[in-house]
């Protein structure tokens, strides 16, 4: 087995409120670590004011990590050198995106905002992180010395309940990307839903106390299956639930060295 | 190899942020012309406004109602409060109808519960005004209701608010289009519970979307435009 591995658990659960007015749940998430060991995570928030946000957002966020796992298979070097050359690429990933998106609303002949979606999207090697991310939520990492950090974070607006999205107009102009260099132990991406218990707002910085514990819990059970059954347990528990009633995503990759 | 599966929710501590909040002012006419049934209407409407929006529990932290009248003096009867801290105020009616002065307060107090979230670092949505009247200025200068006709056009503009007018019984809606940018409604009848059950839907809306512009709210069955 060639270097370093991720092990990543994610769930992304239905909130009371769409509970209540019969909405589906409008997150998406999906990952994939191939065989060097390059983790791809997208993380989508469909918009609940429009009527087809979860299809958006399952759309936005595989075809996210189709194109990322596509270029990292035919490109040469496999991983881009510099930021410049990390630019481009999660910008050809937005793009692609971005137009699966346009092409469904295309097919049903619906206009392009029915479908809107937050889009979050990493990629993580050995020892670097490059993140994107249009709207809200965030990716939050804890390097290998134990420092706690929001990679990205959600875009302070004036208003709370207003986002950019995937497919508007301002959508890619205002996406925030950043790469980090160095070994991360840890990372987390949080959706929207998530925000004001896992974040300190309006600043955006992580809370450790929400992050730690799940990054130990990540370093404890190995056992991939009842990872995933215990953060859903988590994100389905009554104390949370009582704390925000949007709908969550949670996915954390631990490295395994 | 981890012992028995403990649950994590007993580890993960939650950030204890400020709620969040929407500020809602209504600005009621209670001028002479308002007495009797219409004003009953109005005080039973606000009581199903309260009740409407606490049982939504998002909605009875995050709505922070506020009741300004107007008719010969223009008065804070409720400073801002959450919708549970919320008691509807039992209105009385006299003398004229000082709106563009109503207008005027509502937009300072807007301003300044801003800045207060600001202060405290909490999060806001965009502040709304919803004025009701069954008339039209009446006891003050021209200039004022001018004026105040011209911040109400500018803030929406600025999307510092949203100002929502609506007409009852004799109304001058001609008037009100004057005031408000967004289309007046005239209320049906006295329907002052449908409608105010109406803003506290709309409210929930705002809370629980997620927008690149002003939410689209749905189209009030209170009222014709």
């Amino acid at each position: 087995m060639p270097g370093d591995q991720w092990r990543v658990v994610g769930a992304s659960i239905r909130g009371t409120s769409h509970e209540r007015s019969g909405l589906p749940c409008q997150d998406a998430h999906v990952w994939n670590v191939d065989r060097d060991g390059v983790l791809v995570a997208a993380v989508a928030d469909g918009a609940g004011s429009a009527p087809f946000g979860e299809v958006g957002a399952n759309i936005a966020a595989k075809a996210a990590t189709d194109r990322a796992r596509w270029t990292l298979v035919n490109q040469s070097p496999k991983t881009p050198r510099d930021d410049q050359g990390w630019h481009s690429f999660m910008k050809d990933t937005l793009a692609a995106a971005r137009s699966a998106v346009e092409q469904e609303a295309k097919n049903r002949s619906l206009p392009i905002n029915e479908f809107a979606t937050t889009l979050i999207f990493l990629v993580a090697g050995p020892d670097f992180v490059a993140a994107v991310q249009i709207g809200d939520g965030a990716v939050v990492a804890k390097t290998s010395d134990g420092g706690i950090l929001s990679l990205t974070r959600p875009p302070r607006g004036e208003y709370l309940n207003e986002t950019t999205f995937l497919c508007s107009e301002e959508g890619l102009a205002n996406a925030q990307f950043l790469v980090a260099r160095g070994a991360m132990a840890h990372l987390a991406i949080i959706s929207d839903g998530l925000q004001m218990v896992a974040l300190r707002m309006p600043g955006g910085e992580p809370h450790p106390g929400f992050f730690n514990p799940l990054f130990e819990f990540m370093e404890q059970e190995r056992d991939q299956m009842a990872a995933q059954g215990r953060l859903s347990s988590f994100l389905a528990s009554p104390r949370l639930r009582e704390r925000t009633d949007d709908d969550v995503t949670l996915m954390l990759a631990t490295r395994v060295v | 190899m981890s012992t028995a599966p403990s649950e994590l929710e007993a580890f993960v501590e939650f950030a204890d942020n400020p709620e969040a909040r929407c500020p809602c002012v209504l600005l009621l006419d209670t001028s002479s012309s308002m007495e009797g049934e219409p004003i009953l209407a109005l005080n039973h409407g606000l009581k199903a406004f309260k009740a409407d929006l606490c049982k939504d529990p998002l909605a009875s932290r995050r709505v922070e109602v506020a009741v300004v009248t107007f008719d010969s003096e223009v008065r804070v009867v409720q400073d801002f409060v959450t919708a549970d801290q919320f008691e509807p105020p039992g209105l009385l009616t006299h003398g004229e109808t000082l709106m563009g002065s109503g207008i005027g307060k509502a937009l300072d107090m807007v301003a300044a519960r801003k800045a207060q979230y600001r202060f405290a670092g909490v999060l806001y949505y965009r502040p709304w005004i919803f004025m009701i009247t069954d008339g039209e200025p009446q006891g003050e200068p021209p200039e004022v209701v001018a004026q105040a006709a011209q911040r109400v056009r500018q803030e929406e503009e600025q999307k510092k608010i949203a100002f929502f007018a609506v007409g009852v019984e004799k109304a001058n809606m001609t008037k009100l289009s004057e005031i408000a940018v967004r289309t007046p409604v005239k209320l049906r009848g006295l329907g002052f519970v449908e409608m105010f059950v109406w803003l506290s839907r709309s409210t929930q809306v705002v809370l629980h979307s997620k927008t690149d512009e002003q939410v689209a709210l749905p189209p009030p069955g209170w009222g014709v435009v």
